[in-house]
């Protein structure tokens, strides 16, 4: 009984706050977050590319895209690095292609050298009206990368926006051929849907064969070029370059010219309707740097 | 849990976003995709609790939704269900486990992956299951890599809390 007298050190449970109230505290928080992000994204779904939140959405990425920039070049000597150890375990297989591919193009120049005077003095002559061609109607606003996806959309983000005249449905291209078109834009910033997402297609041609088709997604970083007549002539090595506008009430993301890749292989099916013909892209788009948007000449 | 928690919270998760979305989202290993700012989601949620975990979440999904300009909310749905849901383990005593944030980390991959697929297909986006699935694995072993680092940084920030900060602590059995 003597300890009734004494002083003792009170309990820490005697500290903790009510715990029915912590609890209801705990899911409020969780149901007003979850609402909240429901319904930002339910805004964002029912107007991706334009309203007050793809405003606001603008402004945080201009506000983010110095960090990004920043980040970016301090990842940049560790991912040339990594990319320098990987280009150097290919190089030997590559040489050897290049210098065959060497032989065959300066052939090829001198044909096409005499084609192409041909060619310009027979449109002379027939005063030939033509569509956007590129590039000679494009001028490239040059840029870099800030960000890539996170989930399935293949999307990058570039660090040049309306403010460079850049709109949706812009073409964006290195300098080994096509990567995409830009699906949003804010007035720093524009994303750009890459050519390997599943939504994108992009009418091409065969400039071999003159044979018309889809670029669309295929399997291991490979492409398909569908919808292809089992009857059509395709064989390997054939360029692909996009197709163009064809009919001017439908005008085409992509003017006509721009190099996708080429024929990896091309062979019937007797249960598909059309020719598999699998396309390998010229840019590496799991490795995007810098990149350039095509814009209209008309635009400027 | 202070104001300078918060902050502390908020620099760590702003840094892992910004990196995620420039650096780590480029990084493909065997078809999977480090993902930092999940990693010091867990970490975070498992040091301060449910509240710190689901708020983290929210506004690290939306500096990811808004510097790829994608549709705003989305990961922010998904990240805030993950912090909330790793807070409440984090909110028992088996966060004192020594494989607490590796399996943690382990199952908010797999669960955060479904989740924006459940949402992508909902909203009728592409969805590609075989990708995601294909992927999964090495996404998990990077994750797992990424663990130890992060968590320790993310403790030597935050320092485990006392036991009678935790108001609701479940005791695990086991």
């Amino acid at each position: 009984m003597a300890v009734l007298g004494t002083s003792v050190q009170r309990s820490r449970n005697e500290r903790r706050p009510n715990r029915g109230r912590t609890a209801q505290i705990r899911r409020i928080v969780l149901v007003v977050l979850v609402l909240v992000a429901l319904v930002l994204l339910t805004i964002s779904f029912r107007s991706p590319t334009s309203g007050p939140l793809h405003g606001i959405q603008g402004y945080g990425a201009t506000a983010l895209r110095p960090f990004e920039v920043a980040a970016d070049r301090v990842a940049r000597p560790f991912r040339d690095g990594y990319d320098y150890v990987s280009s150097l375990t290919h190089a030997k297989s590559q040489l050897k292609q290049a210098q065959k591919s060497v032989r065959q193009l300066r052939a090829q120049v001198l044909v096409n050298r005499k084609a192409a005077q041909e060619l310009a003095h027979l449109k002379a002559l027939m005063h030939f009206e033509e569509l956007k061609t590129f590039p000679k109607d494009y001028t490239a606003v040059n840029t870099t990368v800030i960000s890539y996806a996170t989930t399935f959309a293949q999307t990058v983000t570039i660090a040049a926006g309306s403010n460079s005249g850049i709109r949706i449905d812009t073409p964006v291209v290195t300098a080994d051929g096509l990567i995409g078109h830009v699906t949003n834009v804010t007035p720093s910033t524009a994303q750009v849907m890459l050519l390997n997402d599943p939504g994108s297609s992009v009418p091409a041609v065969d400039i071999t064969h003159n044979v018309t088709g889809l670029i669309r997604k295929g399997p291991h970083g490979t492409f398909f070029l569908d919808n292809v007549p089992k009857e059509a002539v395709v064989e390997k090595g054939d360029e692909i370059v996009t197709r163009g506008t064809v009919d001017k009430r439908y005008p085409d993301y992509y003017p006509r010219g721009i190099p996708i890749g080429s024929v990896l292989s091309a062979s019937p099916s007797d249960i598909a309707t059309f020719l598999t013909v699998q396309v390998g892209a010229y840019a590496n788009l799991s490795s995007l740097d810098v990149v350039a948007a095509l814009i209209p000449n008309s635009r400027k | 849990m202070t104001f300078v928690d918060g902050l502390k919270a908020a620099a760590l998760l702003f840094v892992a976003a910004i990196l995620q979305v420039s650096v780590f989202s480029e990084a493909h290993v065997l078809g999977g995709t480090p993902d930092l700012l999940l990693v010091t989601l867990v970490a975070v949620a498992l040091l301060r609790g449910s509240v710190f975990g689901a708020t983290g979440g929210f506004f690290g999904g939306l500096l990811v939704d808004t510097a790829t300009l994608a549709k705003l909310g989305l990961t922010s749905l998904v990240l805030t269900l993950a912090g909330y849901w790793i807070g409440r383990y984090g909110e028992t005593t088996g966060r004192d486990r020594a494989h607490a944030p590796f399996l943690s980390v382990g199952v908010i991959t797999i669960l955060y992956a479904v989740g924006v697929l459940v949402i992508h297909f909902v909203i009728g986006e592409p969805a590609p299951a075989g990708a995601l699935f294909r992927g999964l694995l090495p996404s998990i072993v990077l994750n797992l890599i990424l663990t130890a680092p992060v968590y320790w940084l993310v403790r030597r920030l935050l320092r485990p809390l006392d036991r009678g900060d935790y108001a609701t602590e479940v005791q695990l059995l086991g």
